[in-house]
C-alpha cells in the first residue's frame, strides 16, 4: 500500500462546488452523529433499572437536537445549491426528488420519535409516585424503539439514494 | 486530479457506501463518547464515563475498521494506487485515519484500564479516554471536509 508522497500533505485550492459538497457532507454527518447518539441512548435506556439512571442518561440527549436540526436544514439547502450549480444533475432529477421526499419523511418520523422520548424525559424529570415504573416501561416499550429505528432506516435509504443515484 | 476526483464509476458505489457508512457511525460514536464523557465529567458515579468508553469499544472501533476497509477498497477500485503521487485529499484521508486510529487505540487502552479502576473508585483514565474522543471528533471533521472538498 502506497502512502502520500513523502508523508507531506499540502492543501490545494477548493472550488465553490467542492466547498458546498464538503459542507453538505458535514451536514449529513451531523445528522448521522445525532442518530448514532440516539441509538446508543435507546439501547442503553432499555437496560436502565432506576429513575436516577435514566435521568443521568437523558443528560446526554440535548446535544442531538442541534446536531440533527442544523444538519437537516443545511443538508437540504446545500443540496439544492449543489443541484443548481452542477451541470451534471438537476433539482428535477428522479434521485434528487427522491432525496427531497426521503428528507421530508426523515423529518416527520424523527419528529415523532423525538416527541416520544422528550415526553419520557419530562416524565423522568417531574418524578413522583409510580413515575419510575412508567418511565422504565416507556424506555422498554417497542414504540419508541420502532420510531427511532424507522428514522435510521429512512436515513440509510437517503444515503443509498445519494450514493447510487438511481435513474441518474 | 480534480477530474479524477470527479469521476465516480458505478462499480465503486458499494465500496463508497461501506466507507461512508463506517465513517458516519465512527463520527457518531465519537460524538456520543465525547458528549457522555464531558457531561459526566464531574459526576461521582462513573455511569456516563463508562457509557463513553463502551461506545468507543463497541461502536467506534468496529466502525473504524469498516471505514478503513471501504477506504482501501475505493483506493484500489479507483486505481489511485497507479498515480505517480496521491492527490492531496487522499493524503489528508490517510494522515487523519492513521492518526485517528492510533488515538482511538490509545483511548481504548486507557479507557479499559480506567474502567477497571472505576470499580474501585478511580476513573481518571476514563476521563482521558473521553478527552481523546473529543480530539478525534475534530480530527475526523477535517477528514470529512477533505473527502468532500477534495483539495487538489
Amino acid at each position: 500500500m502506497r502512502r502520500p508522497g513523502g508523508g507531506r500533505v499540502k492543501v490545494g485550492p477548493v472550488s465553490f462546488y467542492d466547498w458546498m459538497l464538503a459542507l453538505h457532507l458535514l451536514a449529513a454527518f451531523s445528522i448521522a452523529a445525532a442518530l448514532v447518539l440516539y441509538s446508543v441512548l435507546v439501547v442503553a435506556g432499555r437496560r436502565m433499572d432506576s429513575l436516577e439512571q435514566t435521568r443521568v442518561l437523558f443528560r446526554v440527549a440535548p446535544i442531538g437536537g442541534p446536531l440533527i436540526g442544523a444538519g437537516m436544514v443545511l443538508v437540504i439547502v446545500l443540496g439544492i445549491v449543489l443541484a443548481i450549480d452542477s451541470d451534471d444533475f438537476q433539482v428535477w432529477d428522479v434521485w434528487v426528488i427522491a432525496a427531497i421526499v426521503l428528507w421530508a419523511i426523515l423529518g416527520e418520523v424523527g419528529r415523532r420519535s423525538g416527541e416520544y422520548y422528550t415526553a419520557t424525559q419530562k416524565l423522568a424529570e417531574r418524578g413522583g409516585d409510580g413515575v419510575e415504573g412508567e418511565v422504565l416501561a416507556r424506555l422498554r416499550a417497542p414504540t419508541g424503539g420502532r420510531l427511532h429505528y424507522a428514522t435510521v432506516v429512512v436515513f440509510l435509504l437517503l444515503l443509498l439514494d445519494m450514493i447510487f443515484k438511481p435513474w441518474a | 486530479m480534480t477530474v479524477l476526483a470527479a469521476i465516480r464509476p458505478d462499480d465503486i458505489n458499494v465500496a463508497l457506501l461501506v466507507h461512508v457508512f463506517g465513517a458516519m457511525v465512527l463520527v457518531g460514536a465519537l460524538v456520543t463518547a465525547a458528549t457522555a464523557g464531558i457531561v459526566g465529567w464531574r459526576d461521582e458515579a462513573a455511569t456516563l464515563r463508562r457509557l463513553s468508553y463502551k461506545t468507543l469499544l463497541f461502536v467506534a472501533f468496529p466502525a473504524f475498521i469498516v471505514m478503513r476497509i471501504g477506504a482501501e477498497w475505493i483506493y484500489t477500485k479507483e486505481q489511485l494506487d497507479e498515480l505517480p503521487e496521491d492527490p492531496d485529499w487522499v493524503g489528508i484521508g490517510y494522515v487523519t485515519s492513521d492518526l485517528g486510529g492510533i488515538l482511538l487505540l490509545l483511548a481504548l487502552i486507557l479507557g479499559g484500564i480506567g474502567l477497571r479502576q472505576s470499580r474501585t473508585g478511580g476513573g481518571g483514565l476514563l476521563k482521558a479516554s473521553s478527552v481523546i474522543a473529543t480530539l478525534l471528533v475534530a480530527v475526523y471533521i477535517i477528514a470529512v471536509w477533505a473527502m468532500g472538498a477534495k483539495p487538489s
